[in-house]
């Protein structure tokens, strides 16, 4: 294939020392948010904090809707009842949407894990530039678990290590599925958007400013993954892998290739998860 | 199924019909008109939330340092978009300070989110207003030969930044006040008139376009941050996703790294003193 090893490597390079900078300007956000979540245990008031997750559910779920390809992991189901769930009474909804948001990352991270080990993704018969993008996008999601788990412990709760139940449950299913590269791409989209989706409905739902800041500036980043992966997805369905390259053959490219990988004007939230879905109990 | 490696002299034509390319592009259309309900229930709610929010004007929230920072200018860093054209103003000894105002330029005296909101729509009625200049000089001729998906991309992105445009107009209109007809005319003579005039190819029509898409995205992360009304941070939130995906899609095809930041940044969001008219 015609890729440039040496620019590709300079790109994920250059692509590294963004991410560094990008690190250094959240951390200081998350120290800002840490010396705001010690105020707010100092001062928090058990009616104060049942009135904003009453408020927050409100805001949750009146943009949301059933139904979409993650429905059958109960997506949307939980996010009228959530508040209201003993489980989870001794702590904000702020917290239960950080540590939610953790448990998709770490879902992320082990999903783009398993696909480095087989043979398309991450061996011998890989495309270098999906392994390379694989691989990078494994650890910005880390690194996205990170900044939710700085968040939620800032504001009192527990950091979330594990996967979201419900959708490792998805995953695992699939798993036996993942023979070529179309199951593991959609598994991908199915995962990305979902997290994008959640991230945004978070957004609009966050108490915490600060906490809202950190999620915001993630969301837009999971969409990117899931553009970059729907023109895959698209190359890969056309029977044209190999123009999966930087650059592209942008004028072997269908003209349809230039909008598939984002197709809504508005980022729809109808597959967000629930707050409490992934919350440490 | 396996990646096969890519051969290269391989030139067949896709195995896909126009047709099939017509009925996705039916499908992303159905979809983007899907996804407008939502918008409007957002906007309803911006509508009646700001009557409350003016009704209750003076009362201080722990927004108030991110939402001066962004009302102000201070601290937000002008990034790629350097205003070669502003030099010899008052901007030129800094440009991470803006002069204090709460009003944006060309429309009137709004301030609070709807000076946010007319920021928004005179950046997005100058990404409509460029993509349209690239479409017609590609049409033109102007740029040599230009790839259908470059095509498609140019035109779906406009559709999308003329919808963004419209619900943040949908927003002033309910609030008695006029819609922004107008472009951000700071970022439209400083850097879009300049280097669209240098414009040869679609190459560089991408890299025009990807320097708005980010400042797009960085200025409505930055006004996630200072957006009082939860529709109008809704809202905001609905759109900085898209412009960095647009974003993605350029980096891509101009060789370069799609997701190149694990966060995003506010680094050369605008801020509300910049000019609309």
């Amino acid at each position: 294939m015609h890729l440039d090893d040496r620019a590709l490597a300079e790109r994920i390079e250059e692509s590294r020392d963004l991410h560094a900078d990008s690190m250094h300007e959240t951390k200081a956000a998350l120290d800002e948010l840490v010396e705001v979540g010690q105020e707010s245990r100092d001062t928090r008031d058990p009616e104060e904090d049942a009135r904003v997750a009453r408020d927050t559910g409100r805001r949750l779920t009146a943009g949301a809707t059933s139904g979409g390809v993650l429905a059958a992991a109960g997506l949307g189901a939980a996010l009228a009842a959530f508040v209201s769930s003993p489980a989870f009474a001794d702590q904000t909804t702020d917290v239960q949407m950080l540590q939610t948001a953790a448990s998709l990352e770490n879902l992320a991270v082990a999903t783009y894990d398993t696909a480095l080990t087989l043979p398309f993704i991450g061996g011998s018969d890989a495309l270098p530039v999906v392994k390379a993008f694989v691989t990078t996008t494994k650890g910005q999601h880390a690194d996205h678990a990170k900044a939710f788990n700085a968040a939620a412990t800032a504001l009192g709760g527990k950091a979330q290590n594990a996967p979201d139940p419900a959708l490792l449950a998805v995953v695992n299913k699939a798993k036996p599925t993942l023979t070529g590269p179309a199951p593991v791409v959609a598994l991908a989209i199915q995962l990305e958007d979902g997290a994008a989706q959640t991230y945004v409905a978070y957004t609009g739902a966050l108490e915490d400013t600060n906490a809202r800041q950190v999620t915001a500036s993630i969301m837009g980043v999971e969409a990117q993954h899931v553009a970059v992966l729907r023109a895959v997805q698209a190359l890969v369905a056309a029977g044209h892998p190999e123009y999966i390259m930087l650059p592209p053959p942008a004028a072997q490219l269908p003209a349809a290739a230039g909008s598939v990988g984002f197709p809504d004007a508005f980022y729809k939230t109808d597959m967000a998860r629930p707050a409490t879905e992934g919350a440490v109990k | 199924m396996r990646f096969p490696r890519r051969d290269a002299q391989r030139t067949e034509p896709i195995a896909i019909s126009e047709a099939d390319l017509d009925a996705m592009t039916a499908d992303l259309d159905e979809m983007h008109h899907a996804s407008m309900p939502a918008l409007r229930d957002a906007v309803d709610e911006l509508k009646q939330l700001h009557a409350d929010v003016r009704a209750t004007a003076g009362g201080l929230s722990n927004t108030l340092a991110n939402r001066r920072q962004f009302l102000l200018g201070s601290g937000v860093v002008l990034g790629g978009l350097a205003l070669a054209a502003c030099s010899s103003s008052s901007k030129s000894s800094s440009p991470t300070t803006s002069p204090p105002t709460t009003a944006t330029g060309g429309s009137g005296k709004l301030t609070g989110d709807l000076a946010i909101v007319a920021l928004a729509a005179g950046l997005e009625n100058l990404a409509v207003g460029t993509y349209q200049a690239g479409i017609d000089a590609a049409t033109a001729g102007k740029l040599g030969a230009v790839p259908p998906a470059v095509v498609t991309f140019a035109k779906t992105a406009q559709t999308h930044h003329k919808a963004h445009a419209s619900a943040w107009n949908g927003v002033l209109k309910a609030a008695g006040e006029r819609p922004v007809t107008g472009v951000d005319t700071t970022v439209k003579t400083g850097v879009v008139d300049p280097a669209f005039a240098k414009v040869t190819d679609v190459g560089g029509l991408a890299k025009l376009a990807l320097e708005l898409e980010d400042v797009a995205a960085a200025t409505y992360l930055g006004g996630i941050g200072a957006i009082e009304s939860n529709a109008g941070i809704k809202t905001a939130a609905s759109i900085q996703p898209v412009e960095m995906q647009h974003a993605a899609i350029l980096n891509f095809v101009l060789g370069q790294y799609p997701v190149p930041d694990a966060f995003a940044q506010t680094a050369g969001a605008r801020s509300t003193s910049d000019m609309i008219g």
